[in-house]
């Protein structure tokens, strides 16, 4: 009898633990001597995700004001669509290079605000869409710059003095080329346009969109 | 000969209010511009030549929400990425469906915009679905299984959603008929979703399975790999 009885309660326990899933694994034990990069540098990137992230919307808002059917530049929608993808690549190749220096294991849930609204969401015309990006990105070079400032000579105690080479280096040889190429071409877009509307307002624009259109 | 005059003019004005309001608008702003000669003056707009017609006008809002519910998607699904992306996490074949899925979810929000702007509507991003966004402090840092029945959640969500659009284009409210958004909706998104969901439906399943085995840290590294080579949209 006892026997049956010990039989069943080890049935049952096999039963049991074998109906047990286990979702939930231990955290590895991996020296964490290599992940060098210090707080106030980290957040300054964290919080460059977002910016990246807002611009992608703003620019989002662009491309659906010149598809209306009223304001029908469909190749200026198209630049701005673009550049909305393009800055959301920013903030995944920031993400990507955070990640690669062993940062992003807690707190990822609040790295990005799951709703963005873009400030602006109509425009007099292209150029004046046009001046509005250069601003844009003349605002996303200062705060890359802030990022460099503070990962190359980290002012707070947290960090003192850890400068983060290959961080700056990433920043300044990737992001700002990126960023001064960006905002010559724009430069170049607006005075264009603004000097072929002089003479010719909506023919000007008219023929700079179908230009946009076929360039892209 | 009465009735006939009577019945010409009904006619007239019903043709009037269906058929000719952009062509008045074009007539009027062409007078416009000979009568008066001062130059600020002039309202050359043509309010009657949208490219609205159809049920599209009371379809916008639900549109332009399911826009918004995209873009929050894609957020929500990056940061699931990137946990994966960690180096303790470090599952590549999660990061990858999560990344694809964020990838698709923004691709998709494009595409509804320029959607919504050919049927003559315009976008409004700050019109979001009440609980799309239910909670701030919603976690997204979540275990292999969890985080797969949390994006099959995600999916039927979007799906659920597309029909509801699907059924207020079909007549579902009276007098709102528009066979170009049901046809839209079913070609861009109703069959995808099936899709989608069925797979990650799939894989809760196999993954059940194999967490409840001997080895589940084995079980899930080989399961990571296989995911790795998945395609999930
Ligand atoms: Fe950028």
């Amino acid at each position: 009898m006892k026997v049956i009885i010990s039989v069943i309660v080890i049935l049952a326990f096999v039963a049991t633990s074998s109906a047990n899933l286990q979702c939930e694994h231990a955290k590895p034990n991996i020296p964490t001597e290599w992940i060098d990069m210090v707080k106030p540098c980290v957040k300054k990137m964290r919080a460059q995700i977002q910016t990246e992230l807002e611009a992608s919307i703003q620019y989002l808002a662009m491309g659906a004001h010149f598809s209306r059917d009223k304001i029908n530049r469909p190749g200026f929608a198209k630049f701005f669509f673009q550049a909305a993808s393009e800055e959301r690549q920013h903030a995944l190749k920031l993400i990507s290079y955070l990640l690669m220096r062993g940062e992003l294991t807690s707190n990822v849930s609040k790295l990005i605000k799951k709703t963005i609204v873009p400030p602006i969401v109509s425009w007099t015309s292209g150029v004046d869409a046009l001046k509005d990006a250069l601003r844009l990105e003349a605002k996303v070079t200062k705060d890359i710059r802030g990022v460099i400032e503070e990962c190359e000579d980290p002012k707070e105690e947290e960090g003192n003095g850890y400068n983060d080479y290959h961080l700056v280096d990433h920043l300044t040889g990737e992001f700002l080329e990126e960023q001064y190429k960006g905002q010559r071409e724009l430069a170049g877009k607006i005075s264009n346009l603004e000097k072929m509307m002089d003479e010719h307002k909506a023919l000007g624009e008219f023929m700079f969109d179908k230009k946009l259109l076929d360039e892209l | 000969m009465k009735l006939l005059f009577v019945c010409c003019t009904i006619l007239a004005a019903a043709f009037a209010a269906t058929g000719d309001e952009c062509y008045k608008d074009s007539v009027r702003v062409c007078k416009s511009v000979l009568k008066d000669n001062k130059k600020d003056k002039k309202d050359f707009s043509l309010p009657s030549c949208s490219a609205k017609y159809g049920a599209i006008l009371e379809m916008l809002p639900e549109l332009q929400q399911y826009v918004n519910s995209h873009i929050t998607r894609n957020f929500e699904y990056m940061l699931m990425a990137t946990h994966y992306g960690n180096y303790e996490k470090s599952r590549e074949g999660f990061e990858k469906i999560f990344m694809d899925l964020s990838d698709s979810k923004w691709d998709t929000a494009i595409d509804l915009i320029k959607y919504i702007t050919k049927r003559g509507g315009e976008m409004k991003f700050d019109n979001i679905k009440a609980d799309t966004v239910n909670d701030e402090n919603a976690s997204y840092e979540l275990y292999e299984l969890n985080s797969l029945a949390k994006a099959l959640d995600m999916e039927k969500e979007l799906a659920e959603r597309a029909h509801l659009i699907h059924g207020q284009a079909t007549r579902r409210r009276e007098n709102l008929h528009d066979p170009e958004v049901s046809s839209y909706i079913e070609n861009k998104f109703v069959h995808h979703h099936a899709e989608t969901i069925r797979k990650l439906s799939g894989y809760t399943s196999d993954l059940t399975s194999l967490l409840s085995g001997p080895d589940s840290s084995l079980a899930l590294y080989i399961f990571d790999d296989y995911l790795k080579k998945q395609s999930i949209v």
